[in-house]
């Protein structure tokens, strides 16, 4: 379609669904101001229920974990079509540079570069597995420090070389961890199921509230999914950055 | 409590900009990488949605590891909706690029207008 044909339906839809959307803006509750029936339920009840102090952790890996386990699914999905996408075009040899753009020249890599990463990959790794460690007591879990964890490996590339970062990133392992991630979240719901409990029932010993083992089954679940976002995101960075590499002789195309 | 009337406005207001924004550059794109990072402002208008809808006045982040659970806080299970709207938006982000990449190898052109159906 041409782009005046596009913006004619564009504006032919805009005009059809006009009432339906001044309805709703008519109707859209004052904000700050209106009831939250279910989040006020989770929050009054959940902790004496499930001793954790993270409410948003105990909707995702407990209340709502049914959902999670779609959405990991679908994570898998999505990471596993980017490879198939992707994978097969590259060859495994290791090369020392990721791209080259034309004819433009490569600059050495200064020292303060090598520096800065070298101090802030251990910091940024740590803070990662802090923040997953802790899911069910303060803000986090293995959502945000799976992505900060596989971010923070691109350091490596930055600061050391391509070749090492290629050599560390085994993508055979990561696909195996990534699968294992949510062979976990899929064991979670059937383990229970197999003592007579219901589909991803919290029944292992809930601890102490505030302590870093408390949550019972929610801290199976959140390991879980620190595993198959970290694996799944080093995936994808390893994939893209594959693809912009000049191939070496003899590799296919 | 005065004014607030006023600022209710600007999370609503911010995200219909943001959606309209987004589909405007959706249905003009003539570049695939520049329409997903269209989409990705109209996802960012969920978010927004999503957040002002799980607002509260006068309220607390969800987390009582140093309060009492009677803390007035804002709705977790927005929060948590959103969470899990980022990673997969991001790992959908990926596998679009991919796409994006495999339509330029076999086509040579990522302009939707250039692209004709594929023959078999």
């Amino acid at each position: 379609m041409t782009r005046k044909a596009r913006l004619l339906v564009a504006v032919l839809c805009a005009l059809v669904s006009a009432p339906a959307i001044a309805v709703v803006i008519m109707h859209i509750p004052a904000f700050g101001r209106h009831p939250l029936p279910y989040g006020d339920a989770i929050n009054h009840t959940a902790g004496a229920q499930r001793h954790v102090t993270n409410m948003v952790s105990a909707v995702n890996f407990d209340y709502r974990a049914f959902d999670t386990l779609g959405e990991e699914l679908m994570l898998v999905a999505a990471v596993t079509g980017t490879l198939v996408l992707l994978r097969g075009r590259r060859g495994e040899s290791l090369s020392d540079r990721a791209a080259q753009a034309g004819n433009r020249p490569v600059c050495e890599r200064s020292e303060a570069v090598t520096l800065a990463c070298r101090f802030f990959l251990p910091l940024i790794t740590t803070f990662g597995i802090y923040v997953i460690l802790h899911a069910q007591l303060t803000p986090g879990g293995g959502f945000q420090g799976g992505a900060i964890v596989a971010s923070g490996t691109l350091l490596l590339y930055l600061g050391e070389s391509y070749r090492l970062w290629r050599r560390l990133v085994r993508s055979r392992l990561l696909d195996m961890l990534e699968a294992a991630g949510a062979l976990v979240l899929v064991l979670c719901g059937l383990g229970p199921m197999a003592r007579g409990g219901a589909f991803l029932q919290n029944v292992l010993q809930l601890g102490q509230t505030g302590a870093l083992l408390s949550g019972g089954l929610i801290l199976v679940e959140n390991a879980g999914v620190a595993l198959a976002v970290t694996a799944g995101f080093i995936l994808l960075l390893l994939e893209f950055l594959e693809e912009t590499r000049a191939t070496c002789e003899g590799e296919g195309p | 409590m005065r004014g607030r009337g006023a600022v209710s406005f600007v999370p609503w207001a911010t995200v219909a900009w943001l959606f309209a924004v987004g589909i405007y550059g959706v249905i003009t794109s003539r570049h695939y990488v520049h329409l997903i990072g269209c989409l990705t402002v109209i996802q960012s208008a969920t978010y927004i949605a999503l957040l002002s809808v799980g607002y509260r006045f006068g309220s607390v982040a969800p987390i009582f590891y140093t309060r009492p659970p009677s803390t007035p806080a804002v709705d977790p299970v927005l929060q948590a909706l959103v969470l899990t709207d980022i990673v997969v938006g991001a790992t959908v982000t990926a596998l679009l690029l991919a796409l994006t990449l495999q339509v330029h190898k076999k086509r040579g052109t990522v302009n939707p207008e250039r692209l004709r159906p594929m023959r078999q």
